[in-house]
């Protein structure tokens, strides 16, 4: 039994020894790189997946863009798996660490903001004020768009951070609720577990749905910076 | 690379020589050798394609195999309710909120597996299938290409031997329109004797007929001179009977016609239709006796 309900959030150690690295790096181990033209079904479907995300992605950018391909396919798969793999008990998710998270968003955002001010610096700025406003309201509106512009990367940490703690954070709760009901009142707990598993499966879904919202999101800041 | 040879040829004739440094930096790139191991001596076995098989998704089979004849079928499985049983009780595995998290996840997890799992692979066999059918068309239109220049090939070797009925028609062509040139000729030297010879017959008849006509005038010419006075007197008064009784037969038939128009008829008219050759010429000569 844990301490706290936030002791899986702690820094994972194993043997009182860091295990954060080994632990963020684990996702590589799943992802097979086969050097066969044919090969089994996992590595077939895994191939055909990062086709098929890669073309969803890359294909709404011109040529500047895609020099970012890299970078968004491995992120979105990074994401994913992480999230994936939290999932399970007595996992840890690195993506639950603010810090982590920050890390990820705002080099990558700060990389769309300097790429779209070095090449089109008249473009990315005209970013600034949106479409048919009126004229009295200019000087406010630019303002209102850089808060929100500076305040895109924070924003990007923190949702992905939250929607998954938030979600480890019920689950453990549920799972708790049907511990204690099930020595008590058996029908409740089965109710109870019936909610978890609905449950897990918003979670399934919350984990992939947040590493694409993660990606697209900085795919459309490179868009209107290229 | 000539250098290369050369301190290789040095290094084996003095095996001292290939650990002197001071040979100087290059001589260290240059008498670096590759592929000292020992090559594969065979082709290095395929990856399997299917992967070993597993009971429950997580124990391999060969571990049933291996407990069979100790523990015949129930073995393992004796075995796994023992060990879950001792851990649970003895609590090295501890029922917390996770425990039930796991069970949900799992439980999602066979469900979704046993629902979409060989839809999921016979769509991963579906594009490994369509690789290998590429790679297969390629080398079958490969393959097909190959032989249909043997073919070719063949057929065009297959037509030189009959060559020689396109030789054997021409040669035909050839004679026949000899022949055609020959006889042409022939046709035209006949066409030329005959007009010569023709000319000569020509000739003949025209010489034959001037001089029948020209007996038939002196024949002429001499019986007009024999005629004597009276003799020409005699004619003459016998024409111009003649004449007379002509005249009458013809008044009767000269009123059908049209007169005054019939008057103006010359006299040759008259003496074509009513046939007066003779006479007028009797009277004509009698005329020219006066």
């Amino acid at each position: 039994m844990n301490e706290n309900l936030f002791t899986p959030f702690s820094a994972p150690t194993i043997l009182n020894q860091p295990a954060t690295i080994p632990i963020i790096l684990f996702p590589t181990l799943l992802i097979l790189t086969p050097k066969h033209p044919i090969n089994n079904r996992l590595a077939t479907i895994q191939q055909n997946l990062t086709r098929f995300t890669l073309k969803q992605m890359m294909m709404t950018h011109n040529a500047k863009g895609q020099t970012w391909s890299l970078m968004l396919t491995s992120l979105i798969t990074f994401t994913a798996t992480t999230n994936l793999l939290g999932l399970m008990p007595y996992s840890f998710t690195p993506t639950t660490q603010l810090s982590m998270n920050l890390a990820m968003a705002i080099p990558l955002w700060a990389g769309t903001v300097m790429v779209g001010l070095r090449f089109k610096t008249k473009n990315s700025l005209a970013h600034l004020l949106p479409q048919g406003t009126p004229t009295p309201l200019i000087p406010m509106l630019v303002a209102i768009e850089t808060i929100s512009l500076l305040i895109q990367p924070v924003a990007l940490a923190v949702r992905l951070t939250a929607n998954i703690t938030a979600g480890h954070l019920l689950m453990h709760l549920i799972g708790n609720t049907v511990l204690a009901l099930s020595t008590t009142n058996l029908s409740m707990a089965l109710l109870a577990s019936t909610l978890l598993v609905l449950l897990t499966i918003l979670e399934i879904a919350v984990a992939l749905i947040q590493a694409y919202v993660f990606t697209l999101l900085i795919s459309l800041y490179l868009r209107n910076n290229t | 690379m000539l250098s290369r040879v050369v301190l290789s040829a040095a290094a084996t004739a003095a095996p001292s020589l290939k650990n002197a440094a001071f040979l100087g930096p290059g001589v260290l790139q240059a008498t670096r050798t590759f592929h000292t191991g020992q090559p594969h001596l065979a082709p290095i076995p395929p990856l399997p394609e299917y992967g070993g098989k597993v009971r429950y998704g997580l124990i391999p089979e060969e571990f049933f195999q291996f407990l069979y004849p100790k523990t015949g079928v129930t073995g393992p499985y004796v075995l796994g309710t023992g060990l879950i049983l001792y851990a649970l009780s003895k609590e090295i595995y501890v029922i917390t909120a996770e425990t039930f998290t796991a069970m949900s996840l799992i439980g999602i997890m066979v469900y979704g597996i046993k629902k979409y799992g060989p839809t999921v692979a016979a769509y991963a066999d579906k594009i490994n299938e369509q690789k290998l059918a590429q790679l297969e068309e390629a080398k079958q239109s490969s393959i097909q290409q190959m032989q249909n220049a043997i073919d070719t090939e063949k057929s065009q070797q297959a037509l030189t031997q009959k060559r020689h009925y396109l030789f054997d028609v021409q040669r035909n062509n050839i004679a026949m329109a000899l022949e055609v040139t020959y006889r042409e000729r022939l046709y035209r030297v006949y066409k030329e004797v005959k007009s010569r010879l023709d000319y000569h017959i020509a000739v003949q008849n025209m010489t034959r007929r001037k001089e029948q006509e020209h007996m038939i005038n002196w024949v002429e010419k001499h019986v007009v001179q024999s005629i004597s006075a009276e003799q020409e007197k005699e004619t003459v008064a016998k024409c111009i009977a003649d004449l007379k009784l002509l005249a009458k037969k013809a008044q009767a038939p000269l009123v059908i016609y049209n007169l005054p128009f019939l008057k103006m008829k010359s006299l040759f008219h008259i003496v074509r239709e009513q046939n007066l050759y003779r006479p007028v010429k009797c009277f004509s000569s009698f005329l020219l006796c006066l």
